[in-house]
This record gives structure tokens, C-alpha cells and sequence, in this order.
């Protein structure tokens, strides 16, 4: 009987150690015909604990492309870190830097790759498709890539994505979808990240919003609430 | 349970240091794990040591940290210096489990002779040494043999203060003030309200904060204590100073009886 | 899976200038399986009193003839009909008696108190936690969704005709990205001198 309790608690205590820890965090990516915006939030938390209110999910990996991510932080370190020796090996075999699609598909199967142990990390890559419109493309912790103009994840994806849908889809409404500008798209994700801030209490602080256009990549940040 | 059950066997049962020997041999009735089919690593921290308290200040940093090393609620160890000087502009600072600190502290020492007997004047920058532990502990991590402690690094990158803190996970962090284990919740509040209004403090205000945070922590954490070390980076270079003693005011709980 | 989001819905309410909205989906299903595609979670109780029920579907027929059993026996001994926030404690005080042995429901009152035609609105937990928010409540399985939309749609002081459009839109948009609720949803704009019912038709998926 002692030999039974010894060894449940040495099982117990097997499972005591978790490699993964949620970090929270969201991300919010829009495409426009020649612009395409990717913004985070600035939070990095654990639980009720708020680690940093000043660490951007933004990634920029090249000229068009940032790449946003959140969820186990501790991952997130490790796949962009091995995302970015990637593309410099990329650079240094073909003599160009990776495109967008190019990049998208690595990062797809970077993540199917560890497919048994994954990176517990939402990701949304924003930049250029290969006509030179912008695009989005978001993943699954396994590497799942769809497609698509506009994405909202993290620990508020699920508030900010049918506001999106909403504003930007324009989804039940009559009016004929016209392109959406770039300011448009702009003030729907500020609108967005202040609403879910007040539900979401892993998202906040303040968000990091990245304009990328054919001149290059463009810096603004928001100040959220920060409770 | 008996001495031999519970976390303390489980403790010498780990297999990842020298009671590795244990492994597959049946004495003191241990089940070796790999008859099971798997391989159990992750431990329990058994010496452990509590909050590590970094400010920065205007022109650099200062960190804080006790003296005390526990034993489960038992205060076994009273004199466990946990900042650890790198060079001129680095310390780092640790929480937890005081073994697996002592392992790593070894390793660094390594580095430093390596990176000395190279004798180019270089030394290693505080950024450098935060982004090799987020890769060690990361490691350590994904092999399920994590180093149980958290980490701060303190010091000036290119003369400006700099403050990053890793966990055993690997998540690694910069922010102008850290605070670990029991002083995130008690200090890191004290140390926000100190910078709201003035990022960088000056190093006398920014220490009598960190020596105020040390005292209420010595009120409320249990695991803490009266002595500790603080240590400074800035252009004297860094610099440990003489373990110091908190003076504390027992005269602010009401209800205790003073003969 | 909770018994919460077994059957799925999802029901929203609104307040606006003089009046308030309640609305909600049409579907009843189980798990990932659609029974009915007509399936009320609203039900009037009073000229100006609805009682939105989301949750578990035989609990929101149990609830909802248990709550006007209740009702009937009060306004015949009263002799007088049942305000919203009496109502809304008389709910509160049905679902605590269960505290250990819940019904699975999380009910949203709307109305207009008597005399004063004040908009009211209230939600509760299964247990008969009580909040009476300024703005909106939600409930159901697609709460998350509806969280993020009102809160960037809603606004104070809207009219009827505003009320209407802003409702519909945040429940259309929210339940759209829920597997548990959709196929249809209905709408009741409540003012002092009617009721105006919209059933909406939606994306069918």
C-alpha cells in the first residue's frame, strides 16, 4: 500500500512541471490593396500577474513582412529567434530576402515540425502576396495557415473577430463592400483593442499598431487601460 | 510519510545529477521510474530562496535580495549569497531553487574565465547573458529537466540601465523594474508607483524604495528575512555590498503586545 | 463540454433611450447535431417584462413554467402585475433554492419598470447571481463574441429604430462565429406603448 502511495505521488509530482504557460496577449492584422496593418498589445502576463506592461508581439522579419505572436511567450522567443536564422540562411543561399508567401509556408511547416511537442503560440504574419497586395496569413499552435484579408487572435480573439467581421467584412449588411482605406482600417482596430480591453483581462496597457506599405514599415502606439 | 516519502524522495530519486545512481536499483524500496516505461526528470525545488528586487535608476541599477536559504517552511540556511557579480557591468540575481542556482552559477563562472583568458577587453553585456539563459533554461525546459529558478539580470547595456528577468520556462523579459517570487505581487506595486511619475529615480530614492520593499517583505513573506545583500551597477562598476540588516518597526501591528 | 453549451443560443439585451431590446437565435441543437431551427429562449411574461433563457434547452421549458407559476400565484394574491425587478428577484430566489442541484440556465430580464416606464435590464448566473449593468448583457454560448461586439457597437441613448439595427447586428456578427447558436434570431424592441417582434433571417451554417 505505501509502495502505491509513494508511486501516485511520484506521478503526481510528475505532472506538477507544465513547459507551458500562458502569457495572453492579442493580435489584430487588416489587409488593404496596398497596405497592410498588424498591432498587439503591449501586456505580458501570467495569471493574475502582469510580467511587463511594455513588451510588443510584433516581429519584424523583413521590409513587408512583421509577424505578430502570443500565447507561451517562452515559445514565442524560441520560434522567432529560429525564424530569423532561417530567413538569414534563406538570404545568404539565394541572394534575396524571403517574400512574404515564402515565409508563411516555412513558418507553417516550422510549426508542423513540432507537431508532437508544438509551440503554444498563435501567429498572424502580415505583409504582401506575390501581385503586391497585402494579405494575412494566421496559423493554428500545429501549423494549420489560412489565408485571408483580416484576422483577430490571442486571448481576446474571439471578442475582436466578428467586430471585424462586422466592420470590416461588412457581414449582414446591404451596402455593397467598397475597399476598405487605410484610416478606416486603422480606426477599426484601435475601436476593437479599446472594447476588448475592457472585457479581456489579459489584454491592455497599450497596443503597438505596425503600417506596413510599399515605403516601408510605420510605428504608432495607443495607450490602453491599464487595470 | 516518512523521511524517504513524499517530495524528499522524490528529490533523490531524480535522476538528473549524482543520485542518478538510484536509477533501476530497488534499495530503500524506490520504484525505478524506468520500469514504468517513462522517465520522470522534473523535480521539486528543495533549498529554495525568495524574492530577487531590481530598480533602475538614473544612470543605473540596484539589486536586492536576502540571505536566507528554506527548507520547505524550515529556515535551514542562513547565509545564501544569490547576486552573483559577472563583471563590471553585469550582475544577476536568483530565485528558487538555490542548488540549481549554484549549478549555473559554475557554468558562468566557466564563461567568464574563457571570455578573460581570450584578453581582448571584451566582457560579456547584460542583453547577451539574459538571451543565453532564456536559451538554457528553454532547453532545460523542453527536455523536462528544468533549472527551477528565475532570474535577474541587472546592469548597463551601452551605459543605459538595463533589467531583464527569465523564468524556468525560458520566458524572458526587459522592463525598468523586476521583482520575483513573493516581491511581484508586494514589491512590484511599491516600484511601479515609485517610476509613474519619474522613469528614472535618483540612486538614493530608487534604493530606499528597494530597501522599503525588502521591508515589507520581510512582514509578509514568510520565507523571507532580516538579512540581504545590494548590489549596484552603475559607472563605479558593480558593486556587492556588505550583507546589510533591515530594521524593522513592529510598532505598526496594533494588536501586539509589547512588554 | 459544459451542460451550459450542450443545446447552444445565445441572447443579448440592450438598453436605449426609453426602451429596451431583447434578442436572441432560433437554434436547438445537441452537441454538433440541429433538432429545431424554431426553438424560443425569449418569453413575455407581462406587457412590458421579457425573460431570456439560454443555457440548457429542458431547463429553459422548466425555468420558464416554474418562473410563470410563480408569477401567477403572485399577481392573483397581489392583484397586480409583476414589476421587472421584482420579477428579477422572484427568478434570483427560484435559482438559489437549486444552489447545490442547479437548473442550467444563466436568465437576462428586460422591461420597463411600472409608472416610470424606466428601461431595466438584468442578467444572472445559473445560481441567481444578480448584476443590473447601464449598457447591455449577454448570455449563452457565444458570449465572448457578443462581449466584443456590443461593447464596440452600443452606445447610450439610442432610439428604437437605432436599438434595432444595433442589436441585430452585434447578434448576427457574434453567434456568426459560434458552431453552438445561429440559424435564425429574433428580435423584440420594447417601448412604453408597444412591442415590435423582427425575426431575422441569417446565414444558415
Amino acid at each position: 500500500m505505501a509502495l502505491v502511495l509513494k508511486n501516485s505521488s511520484a506521478a503526481l509530482n510528475q505532472h506538477s512541471f507544465s513547459p507551458y504557460a500562458d502569457n495572453g496577449g492579442s493580435i489584430v492584422a487588416v489587409a488593404g490593396d496596398d497596405y497592410v496593418v498588424i498591432a498587439s498589445d503591449s501586456r505580458l502576463s501570467t495569471g493574475y500577474s502582469i510580467y511587463t506592461r511594455d513588451q510588443s508581439k510584433l516581429f519584424k522579419l523583413s521590409n513587408d513582412s512583421v509577424l505578430g505572436c502570443c500565447g507561451c511567450w517562452c515559445d514565442v522567443l524560441s520560434l522567432t529567434k529560429l525564424l530569423e536564422a532561417r530567413m538569414q540562411m534563406y538570404l545568404h543561399e539565394h541572394q534575396k530576402v524571403m517574400s512574404t508567401p515564402a515565409i508563411s509556408q516555412m513558418l507553417s511547416t516550422m510549426l508542423y515540425y513540432k507537431r508532437l511537442f508544438p509551440y503554444y503560440i498563435l501567429n498572424i504574419l502580415a505583409g504582401f502576396d506575390n501581385d503586391g497586395k497585402g494579405v494575412v496569413y494566421s496559423y493554428d499552435p500545429i501549423g494549420n495557415l489560412e489565408k485571408s484579408k483580416f484576422k483577430a487572435g490571442g486571448s481576446s480573439g474571439a471578442l475582436l473577430q466578428p467586430v471585424l467581421d462586422n466592420q470590416l467584412g461588412l457581414s449582414n449588411i446591404k451596402e455593397k463592400p467598397e475597399a476598405i482605406t487605410l484610416e478606416k482600417a486603422l480606426n477599426v482596430v484601435k475601436d476593437a483593442f479599446i472594447s476588448a480591453t475592457e472585457r479581456d483581462i489579459y489584454t491592455g496597457d497599450s497596443i503597438i499598431i505596425n503600417i506596413i506599405t510599399r515605403e516601408g514599415i510605420r510605428e504608432e502606439k495607443l495607450e490602453l487601460r491599464k487595470d | 510519510m516518512n523521511f524517504y516519502g513524499g517530495t524528499i524522495h522524490n528529490g533523490f530519486n531524480d535522476s538528473r545529477n549524482s543520485f542518478g545512481g538510484f536509477r533501476g536499483v530497488d534499495d530503500y524500496n524506490f520504484q525505478p521510474d524506468i520500469d514504468r516505461g517513462f522517465i520522470t526528470r522534473a523535480h521539486t525545488p528543495l533549498t529554495t530562496v525568495t524574492s530577487v528586487l531590481a530598480l533602475s535608476y538614473e544612470g543605473g541599477v540596484v539589486m536586492a535580495a536576502d540571505l536566507v536559504g528554506s527548507y520547505g517552511s524550515l529556515m535551514r540556511f542562513k547565509n545564501c549569497p544569490r547576486i552573483m557579480r559577472v563583471n563590471a557591468n553585469v550582475v544577476i540575481g536568483a530565485s528558487g531553487d538555490y542548488a540549481d542556482f549554484q549549478y549555473l552559477q559554475q557554468i558562468i563562472k566557466q564563461k567568464i574565465i574563457e571570455e578573460e583568458c581570450l584578453d581582448d577587453g571584451i566582457s560579456i553585456k547584460p542583453r547577451a547573458l539574459f538571451c543565453w539563459l532564456t536559451r538554457v533554461l528553454y532547453q532545460r525546459r523542453s527536455k523536462f529537466d528544468p533549472l527551477w529558478n528565475t532570474f535577474v539580470i541587472a546592469g548597463l547595456q551601452d551605459g543605459q540601465p538595463y533589467i531583464s528577468c527569465v523564468d524556468k520556462l525560458g520566458t524572458g523579459y526587459e522592463d525598468k523594474q523586476v521583482a520575483t517570487g513573493f516581491g511581484s505581487h508586494l514589491a512590484t506595486p511599491l516600484f511601479r508607483e515609485a517610476v509613474e511619475n519619474k522613469p528614472l529615480p535618483s540612486k538614493e530614492e530608487a534604493i530606499a524604495v528597494v530597501k522599503k520593499s525588502l521591508e515589507i517583505l520581510f512582514y509578509r513573506d514568510a520565507r523571507s528575512f532580516d538579512k540581504y545583500l545590494l548590489a549596484t551597477v552603475d559607472s563605479n562598476g558593480a558593486v556587492i555590498e556588505e550583507p546589510q540588516l533591515i530594521k524593522p518597526d513592529w510598532s505598526l501591528a496594533a494588536l501586539t503586545e509589547c512588554p | 463540454m459544459s451542460i451550459l453549451s450542450y443545446n447552444g443560443g445565445a441572447v443579448v439585451a440592450m438598453k436605449g433611450k426609453n426602451c429596451v431590446a431583447i434578442a436572441s437565435d432560433k437554434k436547438f441543437g445537441i452537441q454538433l447535431q440541429l433538432i429545431s431551427k424554431e426553438f424560443p429562449k425569449i418569453f413575455e411574461m407581462g406587457p412590458h417584462l421579457y425573460v431570456g433563457l439560454p443555457g440548457l434547452a429542458t431547463d429553459t421549458q422548466t425555468v420558464h413554467a416554474r418562473l410563470k407559476f410563480r408569477q401567477n400565484l403572485f399577481e392573483l394574491k397581489e392583484g397586480t402585475r409583476m414589476s421587472p425587478k421584482v420579477f428579477s428577484s422572484m427568478v434570483s430566489n427560484m435559482l438559489y433554492e437549486k444552489r447545490f442541484g442547479p437548473y442550467f440556465v444563466e436568465p437576462i430580464v428586460v422591461g420597463l419598470e411600472p409608472d416610470t416606464y424606466e428601461p431595466f435590464i438584468c442578467n444572472m448566473d445559473l445560481i441567481g447571481n444578480v448584476c443590473f449593468p447601464e449598457d447591455f448583457v449577454v448570455g449563452g454560448t457565444c458570449e465572448d463574441q457578443l462581449f466584443g461586439t456590443c461593447e464596440t457597437m452600443w452606445e447610450p441613448d439610442l432610439s428604437p429604430d437605432d436599438l434595432f439595427e444595433t442589436i441585430s447586428q452585434a447578434l448576427m456578427s457574434a453567434f456568426n462565429r459560434d458552431a453552438g447558436s445561429g440559424w435564425g434570431a429574433v428580435v423584440y424592441i420594447i417601448e412604453k406603448d408597444k412591442v415590435t417582434t423582427r425575426h431575422l433571417k441569417t446565414r444558415m451554417d
